[in-house]
């Protein structure tokens, strides 16, 4: 009796989720991104990294882009692991905005060529952290790497890849064309800002190029944008702006004796 | 049909409708114990800095529980302090256990040292309390051979029985429904639940009689859930009401394990996933589960089974942790109880179940689900590739920028709810004089790399005591390879640790650019030039 009464309840509640599956909202394309910061937002097509996508960038400057690529979801509460890259220097993905109590460097023992178990680190972070960040030495095999992006699909993170733009399932490329540095002269002043030039390459809504100047990094650290026809004068006056404080900034010879 | 006959049981003992009859053998100090170490020597077991058992001998000398290494050592000078081992200690109970398996099947480890037994059926067996109590003691006391006592207590519900056997010399049997007059004139705070007994003493109510004594209803109004379950339990009741009790049998979830496996690894990976698809069934039914039997047969038919108990809702962590210290300990047993194959089966079965209260996260930092599953696959990481694999970032004091924040094994440190924040009152992370402003190099290689900054004639550059670059750089050379130099700042010198002979460090920093638009941060120390970070 009693049991009869307990299964129908559950065959009831089965009914019920079947219902609620049918009439739960959709999930559109803008809830299917992970936001990035502002300045980098006319890079992408969706406004954001789309979830499931791999994203690579090369050229100088790589380093402070895929920090910067990683800063806004982190900002926003997302985790960002980075695999194999144990020297990115963590003072400056904090100023690119990476918040450190949210991020994870694993160091997979190194194993050849292809690496097996960077493969299955990246796979074990796939889905428990948005955005894995993988270094210029990880060499995925093509099947770990077909095997990682159908997971990356279903789980709905992020992989940001330092160089190998052109390799077969990057979604988004980000390749640095040109990068000028402001602030440093001959024998005065200090590394103040990079004017860097990016150009963006892909497949699906990312096909279409798209381009943008950005002080990366800022004069703070953090990712500046550049209005493309401005951008020329704009780098003068931050060169001016730059030598300036520069020169007031740095820490005196004296002062820095302990 | 189980079911039925559970209920049937409970309406037939109508005046404590839902306190099950419990024997509770409870082994002191097992943390010591577990780790082989005789009591008679000063032994504390510290887990996160704090004391939480100590040997005899060290409690003698005024270690007691709850106190910090330090303080401990200070009172106990010779006191040896050894770190706490979980898994450890459900390992070397698991043989303990053993020897009760043939007076019940159902043994419930309540933690590693406690265990409790439904008393219906070996009573009635056996021939009454005193009975069981007495077999109890002799077949733990044999497997124990001297090690530490064992105390058995015996009362109407788990709570009661576990402290009459705190209270047993060596065996405590509470008659049959006078668990209330046993518990009545107790301290309120054997509860152990600091928040609230806080507030009932401050009421005046310091015993647990006077805390029953009022309206149950009183108490859900004013103290919640919590509330009533302390409520319950000063009545000597079950903490629970029981018709929050044994779960339909189909949310107890299977895995067969083909080959078979004889590493205790493997199967915990295997329970690892099912008791994360446990879990989601029982979330999504919203309810969480207290206690918990694991079930692992070999491909030979042995089984055994063990009840896991957890004062709050066990998580799919805590219940792969359970499994992997239950294989560890029949697997790894002695030869007499080991099994004769893999396993190939493990299943979970849900015992009793609650409505989830549901644990509140934070919302303005603190911890959240995401932080919960970060910190669940850094752990999963550590298992996989080394504790060392893993790593965290954390502030540290230093000019240099491999030294103001440095990469720690996230074995050290609890991920979630962690804060980095400079802290100005922290001489050690306050921000230091003679730092390079932002922007920070992008690239701190782990060991620099050597190289060689020349002037416009190819001599080396140097930099003389005042401070002053001999030459103005015109190439750096790395690997053999000249490149032109296109703008230089520098040097800034540091003089670091001059009072100490050997961490005595002067260097002078230049930020160099070549004409490859490359940026980097070149070092001079003991006349050798170093690339010691650059901005990629």
């Amino acid at each position: 009796m009693e049991v009869a009464e307990q299964t129908q309840a559950i065959d009831k509640r089965a009914r019920l989720r079947l219902v609620a599956d049918r009439v739960a909202p959709l999930a559109l394309a803008q809830e299917r991104t992970l936001p990035v910061l502002e300045s980098l937002a006319g890079l992408f097509p969706e406004g954001g990294l789309r979830r499931g996508s791999v994203i690579a960038v090369e050229g100088i400057g790589a380093t402070s882009l895929a920090l910067a690529v990683a800063a806004g979801p982190s900002v926003s509460g997302s985790w960002t692991a980075v695999v194999g890259d144990p020297g990115i220097g963590l003072a400056a993905a904090e100023e690119a905005g990476v918040v450190l109590e949210r991020l994870l460097m694993i160091e997979p023992p190194s194993s050849g060529s292809s690496d097996k178990s960077a493969a299955s680190a990246v796979a074990a972070l796939v889905g428990a952290v948005d955005v894995v960040m993988i270094g210029p030495g990880v060499r995925l095999r093509p099947a770990d790497s077909r095997r990682l992006s159908a997971r990356m699909r279903e789980r709905g993170s992020v992989i940001i890849r330092v160089g190998g733009i052109d390799a077969p399932g990057v979604d988004v490329g980000l390749r640095i064309v040109e990068s000028e540095w402001t602030g440093l002269g001959a024998g005065h002043g200090l590394l103040r800002a990079r004017r860097i030039r990016i150009e963006t390459q892909g497949r699906g809504a990312s096909s279409r190029p798209r381009a943008g100047a950005l002080l990366l990094p800022g004069p703070q650290g953090a990712p500046i944008a550049l209005g493309e026809k401005a951008a020329g004068e704009k780098a003068a006056g931050e060169k001016a702006a730059g030598e300036k404080a520069a020169g007031e900034k740095a820490p005196g010879k004296l002062r820095a004796l302990a | 049909m189980r079911k039925q006959r559970v209920r049937k049981h409970q309406e037939s003992s109508a005046p404590l409708p839902d306190a099950v009859r419990t024997l509770v053998a409870w082994c002191p100090d097992w943390p010591v114990v577990a780790l082989g170490y005789p009591l008679d020597e000063p032994v504390a077991v510290v887990h996160a800095n704090k004391v939480i058992a100590s040997s005899s001998a060290a409690r003698q000398a005024g270690v007691a529980r709850g106190l910090r290494r330090r303080v401990a050592q200070s009172r106990c000078a010779e006191l040896e302090v050894v770190e706490r081992d979980e898994a450890r200690e459900a390992r070397s109970f698991e043989p303990i256990l053993v020897s009760l398996d043939d007076i019940t099947p159902r043994v419930e480890v309540t933690r590693p040292g406690t265990c409790a037994l439904a008393m219906r059926g070996p009573a009635r067996y056996f021939g009454g309390d005193e009975a069981v109590a007495e077999l109890v003691q002799q077949r733990m006391g044999e497997a124990l051979a001297g090690r530490t006592e064992i105390r058995v207590g015996i009362a109407d519900g788990p709570f009661a029985a576990g402290l009459a056997a705190r209270a047993a010399k060596p065996t405590r049997i509470v008659e049959v429904g006078r668990s209330p007059e046993f518990l009545a004139p107790m301290s309120i705070s054997v509860l152990d639940q600091p928040d609230l007994t806080d507030v009932l003493v401050r009421l005046g109510l310091r015993s647990l009689g006077t805390f029953a004594a009022l309206p149950a209803r009183d108490v859900l109004a004013r103290f919640g859930t919590e509330g009533q379950g302390a409520h319950r339990l000063a009545a000597g009741l079950d903490e629970r009401p029981p018709d929050a009790r044994m779960p339909p049998p189909d949310w107890s979830v299977t895995t067969e394990i083909d080959p078979p496996a004889d590493r205790v690894d493997r199967v915990a990976f295997c329970a690892r996933s099912l008791a994360d698809e446990l879990h989601q069934r029982l979330e999504r039914e919203g309810i969480s589960c207290i206690r918990i039997a694991i079930e692992a047969e070999t491909e030979f038919g042995e089984v055994l089974l063990r009840l896991w108990r957890h004062e709050g809702a066990l998580s799919a962590g805590a219940i792969a942790d359970r499994v992997r210290w239950q294989l560890n300990g029949w697997l790894n047993g002695s030869a007499a109880t080991r099994p004769s194959g893999g396993i190939s089966r493990v299943s979970l079965l849900p015992d009793e179940i609650v409505p989830a209260k549901g644990r509140q996260l934070g919302f303005w930092g603190g911890e959240t689900e995401v932080d919960e599953r970060a910190a669940r696959v850094a752990a999963r990481l550590q298992g996989q590739l080394g504790a060392d694999a893993v790593k965290v970032p954390e502030r540290r004091g230093g000019r240099h920028a491999d030294e103001q924040l440095v990469l720690v094994p996230a074995a050290t440190v609890e991920l979630r709810g962690r804060s980095l924040a400079v802290d100005h009152n922290n001489p050690d992370t306050a921000p230091w004089p003679g730092r390079l402003p932002a922007p920070s190099p992008s690239r701190v290689p782990p060991s620099p790399r050597a190289a060689e900054l020349c002037d416009a004639a190819g001599v080396m550059v140097t930099v003389t005591g005042r401070g002053l670059p001999s030459a103005a750089p015109a190439e750096l050379v790395v690997d053999g390879r000249r490149q032109p130099i296109t703008g230089w700042a520098g040097p800034w010198p540091v003089d670091e640790r001059w009072w100490d002979t050997d961490e005595h460090r002067r260097r002078a920093r230049f930020q160099i650019l070549t004409a490859d638009g490359q940026a980097r941060l070149v070092t001079l120390e003991n006349g050798q030039w170093w690339i010691t970070a650059y901005w990629d």
